[in-house]
């Protein structure tokens, strides 16, 4: 339904929109049962000549019925909203499946910056890929992300998945995502974060396999490898050698 | 007031709703200054938070002190930035901060008035906040002097800007990043990947503390 206005690209985007259309539906019926009882009640007893007004204590049973039920069944209500919100709470945000590929994620003022472990899976060697602004994922593959903060506080809000974490200066926070659908979609800094927050975005990539190959290739290509070899030539020890693709906005 | 409410349709008999609508959406536009220099410094506004409004600079976070830089130097690091061709490097912490800032500028002439703007800045001097053989850097600073000149005037002819007078923990930082490839590796960075190799003729930090105390002595 959602998607009409707003790609679902993760596998956990729709347990989210099913939770907003509950919570939109039980809220919104509630909303418009309230205001029409408001309403009806409100022409029902309009001033008429020669009707007194009744004066009522609200205390007989026959009376505050019309209160304790709708109360009762809201608050039957709002338990099947708590329990349906903790249970996609609990399986996006407290199990966390098993990582098929992993990615570090660094907001700063003002950019998103990615670091993949490369071949190896291992983070902080030669053949990791960092980008700046732009992150390459694969379509079905389950990614665990650590994501962190150079300066301030800030959020990784990758709207089409559904996703949305504040990053936090001085701590990692790990969580995870699983591409559904091949795409482009826009990642945003939902955080304010400075004078630079409205452009702190990026985008991620989502590709099939041999589309996620090929951009490798393209960014290990013979020229480019040589390009990075005479760059790493240059390069200081503890450098920014290591990296293989920096890719730009 | 009969004759209005005959006359005139009665979805129009708002019009002073619609009036008071228009003028208060339109009071919260901003109009752009058609003069350059009152544009450049209009510009500039967005500059301020980390550069100051006297463009003297904060090194807290990162942030040159650009006060009387001249407008071509300005106008091309901008440029660069703009196009990504500096300051998207995944280490280039400051670089990354100021890409954006630069992208956000609207046109090429907001660069030029900008750039203009921070010339006509009354330079500002700051006391050396490194420790360096001056001595020692002297020599070191012969290469340097190749392009940016005997007293580090800079050469626009060369795309060299001026040395003298810049805050000496900006020129050790840059230093470090052209020796690291942060800064100057992009391809379309010509006068980046010119620096690259000079850069890293200073062989270790003293070198390049040395080198910056020499410059530190110039008279800007």
């Amino acid at each position: 339904m959602w998607e009409r206005y707003i790609t679902a690209a993760s596998t956990y985007a729709h347990s989210i929109d099913h939770l907003f259309l509950l919570i939109a539906a039980l809220v919104g019926f509630w909303l418009l049962v309230a205001e029409g009882m408001l309403f009806w009640l409100v022409f029902k007893f309009r001033a008429r000549d020669g009707r007194p007004t009744q004066y009522i204590t609200g205390e007989e049973p026959h009376l505050k019925r019309w209160i304790s039920i709708p109360h009762f069944i809201i608050i039957l209500c709002d338990v099947v909203i708590i329990v349906w919100a903790i249970t996609v709470w609990y399986h996006i945000k407290q199990v966390m499946p098993p990582a098929e590929a992993s990615v570090r994620v660094i907001g700063q003022q003002w950019a998103w910056s990615f670091q993949q472990p490369g071949p190896d899976g291992v983070f902080d060697t030669t053949d990791d890929i960092r980008t700046v602004g732009e992150l390459h994922v694969v379509v079905d593959t389950t990614y665990q992300f650590e994501l962190m903060s150079r300066d301030v506080v800030h959020s990784f809000a990758v709207p089409a998945f559904r996703l949305k974490q504040d990053a936090l200066p001085g701590r990692v926070i790990n969580g995870w995502f699983r591409p559904s659908r091949v795409g482009t979609y826009d990642i945003q800094c939902t955080q304010m974060c400075g004078i630079g927050h409205a452009l702190m975005a990026g985008r991620i990539v989502v590709e099939t396999p041999q589309q996620h190959a090929a951009w490798l290739l393209r960014n290990t290509s013979p020229a480019s490898a040589a390009a990075a070899t005479q760059d790493s030539a240059l390069a200081a020890p503890g450098g920014d050698s290591s990296t293989i693709a920096e890719v730009r906005r | 007031m009969r004759i209005v409410q005959t006359l005139v349709p009665r979805w129009l008999q708002f019009w002073p709703l619609l009036i008071l609508a228009g003028s208060s959406s339109l009071s919260g536009c901003r109009f752009g200054a058609a003069d350059p220099a009152a544009r450049g410094q209009e510009v500039f506004q967005t500059c301020v938070p980390c550069h100051n409004a006297d463009g003297s600079g904060n090194p807290a976070v990162g942030a040159p002190n650009i006060a009387g830089m001249k407008s071509w130097y300005v106008e091309k690091q901008l440029e660069k930035f703009r196009e990504g061709v500096r300051g998207m490097q995944f280490n280039d912490v400051e670089g990354l901060r100021m890409g954006p800032m630069a992208q956000s500028l609207e046109s090429d002439d907001d660069v030029k008035a900008v750039a203009r703007y921070v010339e006509s800045l009354p330079p500002v001097r700051h006391a050396a906040s490194l420790t360096g053989d001056a001595q020692a850097g002297q020599a070191l600073f012969a290469t340097c002097g190749a392009c940016h000149g005997e007293n580090g005037a800079g050469n626009p002819d060369l795309k060299a800007p001026r040395l003298a007078g810049v805050d000496d923990w900006y020129l050790a930082t840059e230093l470090r990043k052209f020796r690291s490839g942060v800064r100057g590796a992009s391809p379309k960075d010509m006068e980046g990947r010119l620096m690259r190799p000079m850069a890293r003729t200073l062989p270790n930090e003293d070198a390049i503390r040395n080198v910056v105390a020499y410059v530190e002595t110039l008279k800007p």
